[in-house]
């Protein structure tokens, strides 16, 4: 196996995790942003100020104020948090597969897929949670995209 | 009057939040009848689905979790 396809294991195994945890039955880019910054090579995320934490609070404030915006408050209940058991979810939901695609249109062959371009795959959203997550925390996604695809030529 | 939501990218992230969440508070809300002894047809009707979706949907999640379920 190539060390590509260790290194998508890898992050896919996280993202699993990720949405497991959640609750969710797809893997979404969030998902799939919060794998890279657990297994990826995301020394370069970390000096972008976006760590596993950072993105999880990133990913938690736009929850909070898309429910805020329809005058729902998420800290406004309080019930146990469910048992998850069986296995965390295989299933790519749209945005980790637009994620995906974004990827692969960076590289020519699979064969020069590289870490780099996953990132950028999930950054390049112009729409969705993780654009929305990133903006609302401050974070300038075009900027990290400029960053990081320095690295991807 | 509350405003009124002009912006449709904050709509639709509202309506893919709130299913979020109210598949979150489905999961905690069904465990905890289950565990009070709430039956099958009992969470179904208050949740307006059928018992089939209902027991399809949560019971091998509640019975890999220990919680004794009533038959009926």
């Amino acid at each position: 196996m190539a060390a590509i396809d260790h290194y998508l294991n890898s992050v896919i195994e996280q993202a699993r995790l990720a949405a497991f945890d959640d609750g969710s039955a797809t893997l979404e880019a969030h998902h799939l942003l919060l794998g890279i910054a657990v297994a990826g090579e995301n020394a370069e995320l970390i000096a972008a100020g976006l760590g596993h934490d950072q993105i999880r609070a990133a990913l938690q404030g736009e929850f909070e104020h898309s429910l805020q915006t329809v005058g729902v408050s998420a800290a406004a209940y309080r019930l146990p948090k469910p048992t998850r058991v069986g296995d965390p979810p295989t299933t790519l939901g749209a945005s980790a597969k637009l994620a995906f695609d974004r990827a692969f249109s960076w590289a020519r062959r699979k064969k020069d897929l590289r870490p780099v371009h996953l990132l950028l795959g999930i950054l390049q959203a112009e729409i969705g949670t993780v654009p929305r997550a990133l903006a609302l925390a401050g974070f300038d996604r075009a900027a990290l995209i400029a960053r990081f695809s320095g690295d991807a030529a | 009057m509350p405003p009124e939501l002009s912006d449709p990218a904050d709509a639709l992230a509202a309506v893919a939040a709130l299913r979020r969440l109210a598949d979150q508070l489905e999961e905690a809300a069904v465990e905890q009848a289950m565990r009070d002894g709430w039956s099958w047809p009992e969470v179904a009707e208050a949740l307006g689905i059928t018992r089939q979706a209902v027991h399809k949907k949560h019971a091998k999640r509640l019975i890999e979790a220990g919680v004794s379920l009533r038959r009926r």
